[in-house]
């Protein structure tokens, strides 16, 4: 008795081979369907989050229903499967087990971070993958979870009506290109200091937005021209929060123009 | 009835226009990282601090180069790239229509050539990241004249720095250096 030949990567899963018919009959699917499309949804096991969006995509605000697109309860009514959630070693066999039972042709989507490349569950030890390792995925649509409006989007890029938009890219760095000096024009010091006091206030990322939206107003300025150019933006805005930040930066360059009163 | 009709009426259309007329999305909307690759270093502040790992660095010193890429399909969105980017070369934009029937459309890759100490003639930091640290310093200081008259010294790695210090009295040097530039 011989055992047949365990090939080297045995142990990473292998999305499932289209056979020629089937193949044929989906690409005449993708191009153009001519009648409702019936999504069913795996959960692979993820959060969760990714349902709530679709099911979002399907309420009166968004109606993915005017095109015919419809949740159906059963995979053997499905035209479209949703995969959701990182591919579990727990939830393979369903997920398959849904696949299987759907009937061909049928289009598979990779639906948010986790189904296109495992998300933040990438690494885990129970995780596979995304579900490109178990399906033929065709159309992948990022999120996390995607929105609504990103669902609509990704069901259109599936169906052939809409195009899609992004590209991959890859830049090669030219000879002598140069990073540009953030505000060239403001003391280093200076920036540092607003931007670390802004970033302390208003959180990372709201800080910085802050700081360099307050440095850019008062570009140029003379002593008597900051107080009414800063309630000038002030009352644009009309943000307690945004007041009480900017009153504590002036306050600090006031400070840092004073001798002796530099911060690092 | 009447009365239910002149509430329909009222109320209009909730459903939005958006495959036919753009959506207009709320502010501070966190979509499509749009990537500057101009305006890259090649730090890895952001491949650090990313937590699904969807940005990710690699540098091959064999062939002088550093790649870093981006896979839109593990991005998560959480704008912590943005948050931690020296030079704002990664920014969340208000795009959201990301679907693509190619797997290989989610990448953006870019590629950055890696600056090799003069004296011991190994790599230690990308060209750009030592022009910036070169810019910055000249604009910290006010001085660029003496700046690039250390341009030696700082195109050193941090080992060689080091060693020339110790064995030449470096630091020294430097500072009449520094002096005599000024004057």
């Amino acid at each position: 008795m011989s055992l047949p030949e365990i090939k080297v990567n045995h142990h990473v899963s292998q999305p499932i081979q289209l056979d020629e018919q089937a193949a044929k009959l989906k690409s005449t699917l993708l191009k153009d369907i001519q009648r409702s499309a019936y999504v069913y949804r795996v959960d692979c096991g993820g959060c969760n989050g990714c349902e709530i969006e679709i099911f979002s995509a399907i309420t009166p605000l968004f109606d993915a229903e005017r095109f015919g697109i419809k949740v159906v309860a059963s995979p053997r009514h499905a035209d479209i499967l949703l995969f959701t959630g990182a591919v579990t070693r727990a939830m393979r066999v369903p997920a398959l087990r849904a696949y299987e039972s759907a009937p061909d042709p049928k289009i598979c989507i990779s639906y948010g971070a986790c189904g296109c490349g495992g998300g933040i569950f990438h690494d885990l030890y129970c995780v596979w993958s995304g579900s490109e390792s178990i399906v033929p995925i065709d159309v992948w649509i990022p999120g996390c979870p995607p929105t609504p409006a990103a669902t609509l989007y990704g069901f259109a890029v599936a169906l052939g009506l809409l195009d899609q938009k992004l590209k991959g890219e890859q830049h090669i760095e030219a000879i002598g290109e140069k990073a540009a000096l953030i505000l060239p024009e403001v003391p280093l010091a200076t920036r540092v200091m607003i931007e670390r006091e802004a970033r302390r206030m208003g959180g990372y990322w709201q800080g910085r937005l802050i700081s360099d939206e307050f440095l850019k107003r008062l570009h140029g300025a003379s002593v008597s021209d900051v107080a009414p150019r800063l309630s000038q933006w002030l009352n644009e805005e009309n943000d307690p929060r945004l007041r009480e930040i900017v009153q504590r930066l002036a306050g600090l360059l006031q400070q840092g123009a004073q001798p002796g009163g530099q911060h690092g | 009835m009447l009365k239910l009709f002149k509430t329909i009426l009222k109320t209009g259309k909730a459903t939005v226009k958006y495959p036919f007329k753009p959506l207009e999305v709320c502010p501070g909307f966190r979509g499509k990282p749009v990537y500057d690759a101009e305006q890259c270093i090649a730090c890895g502040a952001c491949t650090v601090a990313c937590p699904a790992n969807a940005l990710t660095m690699e540098t091959n010193t064999t062939t002088g180069e550093r790649v870093w890429q981006i896979f839109y399909g593990r991005c998560i969105f959480c704008a912590r790239c943005e948050e931690v980017c020296p030079t704002r070369a990664i920014v969340l934009s208000e795009e959201f229509e990301l679907a693509v029937t190619r797997k290989a459309d989610l990448y953006t890759t870019a590629t950055f050539a890696l600056h090799n100490c003069p004296q011991c003639n190994q790599p230690f930091t990308t060209k750009k990241a030592l022009a910036l640290t070169l810019d910055l310093l000249a604009q910290s200081s006010g001085d660029p004249d003496t700046v690039e008259a250390l341009r030696e010294v700082y195109e050193c790695c941090p080992g060689c720095r080091q060693k020339y210090n110790l064995s030449t009295n470096g630091s020294l040097r430097m500072r009449q250096i520094a002096v005599g530039g000024k004057s």
